[in-house]
């Protein structure tokens, strides 16, 4: 079995990730504020080499930027 | 007569003498009063402070609690399959082991975050850490910094919400390096007053492939990568939510106990400014006294 998403790059938690706000973002206007509350984050992280700490990104852009790279990396 | 005539003479020079000998003391006492006056108030701020901190980690409480409660059943539920699965963590050469601690960024919370840092620090075998919040990174920098591969922080602001643990679960499955096996590291919630470190494994495919009972599940191979994805970002919401909800219930309780050692120190501190207010008050009227008697002789 094969899927489209997981062609273009995503993983399985992206590919959740992604359905989950297309959902948020169709509800009603009330309950939408409220459910696209749960979806933010602003989460940071950084790489580890040698006990030595590396640059701090914020982790959705990297998660994104992530996504692409690999959607433009020829599909293996 | 010389008698009547020495006394003024002597109660001049016993009164210059205690005058001189009062004289440091009372500003001694003065300014103690006012050290111990400042250091009342600064006591009660800090009173101020720790009894806000409380009511704000009691309110939060309930939400916490309710949705550790609902996150354990959701991971459970999530385990399930492992369980009737048998899967066992593979044993043997090679294994590499990544462990992944459940902390948060805020501190003020008694000894939830060193207890995690202890946890990993017993720990005799090899493996590298993936740590979530600033407290637990700046503690096992000391010891373990050559294992940490990643580190995350901003989480634990709130209720963790499901879509940070799968972003977590994101970056941790694109780590380079097979890992056989991941152990989430956590406070778990035992009842208001204790928690205790433990982990929630999630298996590689590997292991859930080689698991006993696989035969019983009909399911293709290829959708292994997503179940063990899935399966993190579960696990991690799980130990993300007890963890939060754990670190709420230790911070009330942190506060609760340094806003009654600050009730025992103020009374303790207004005891000890009455004294002393009394002390110089009583000084001052023995000189006042002293003074009116030897000038009414005069």
């Amino acid at each position: 079995m094969t899927f489209a998403w997981k062609q273009a790059g995503l993983t399985y938690n992206r590919y959740l990730a992604v359905a989950a706000r297309a959902v948020r973002r169709s509800l009603k206007d009330d309950k939408r504020l409220i459910a696209e509350r749960r979806g933010e984050s602003d989460l940071r992280f950084a790489k580890w080499t040698n006990g030595k700490q590396g640059e701090v990104i914020n982790l959705a852009d990297a998660n994104a930027a992530a996504a692409v790279t690999k959607a433009n990396a020829p599909a293996s | 007569m010389l008698s009547r005539a020495a006394r003024p003479a002597l109660k001049a020079g016993a009164a210059a003498s205690s005058r001189a000998v009062a004289a440091p003391s009372t500003t001694a006492t003065f300014a103690t009063l006012r050290e111990i006056e400042g250091r009342l108030k600064s006591i009660r701020n800090i009173e101020k402070i720790t009894k806000t901190m409380k009511i704000v980690a009691s309110t939060k409480l309930t939400r916490a609690q309710r949705s550790m409660q609902e996150s354990r059943k959701y991971g459970q539920t999530s385990n399930e399959v492992y369980n009737s699965a048998e899967t066992k963590s593979i044993e043997g050469e090679g294994k590499k082991k990544l462990v992944v601690v459940c902390s948060s960024d805020k501190g003020l919370c008694g000894g939830i975050h060193s207890g995690l840092s202890r946890y990993i620090r017993r720990q005799t075998d090899t493996f590298d850490i993936v740590i979530i919040g600033e407290k637990c990174r700046s503690q096992l920098v000391r010891t373990n910094a050559k294992d940490i591969v990643l580190n995350f922080a901003g989480a634990g602001k709130d209720v963790p919400t499901f879509a940070e643990a799968q972003a977590i679960a994101d970056q941790i499955v694109q780590l380079p390096g097979d890992y056989t096996e991941v152990e989430i590291v956590y406070n778990k919630f035992i009842n208001a007053t204790s928690y205790e470190p433990s982990t929630i494994a999630a298996f590689s495919e590997d292991a859930f492939l080689s698991s006993p009972n696989y035969s019983a599940f009909e399911v293709e191979e290829d959708v292994l990568p997503n179940l063990r994805e899935y399966g993190l970002a579960n696990s991690l919401y799980w130990a993300l939510s007890e963890g939060h909800a754990c670190e709420i219930s230790a911070r009330r309780n942190a506060m609760d106990n340094a806003s009654k050692n600050a009730g025992e120190m103020i009374g303790k501190y207004q005891i000890l400014y009455n004294r002393t207010r009394q002390a110089a008050i009583t000084g001052e009227l023995v000189e006042i006294i002293t003074g009116a008697i030897a000038s009414e002789d005069m």
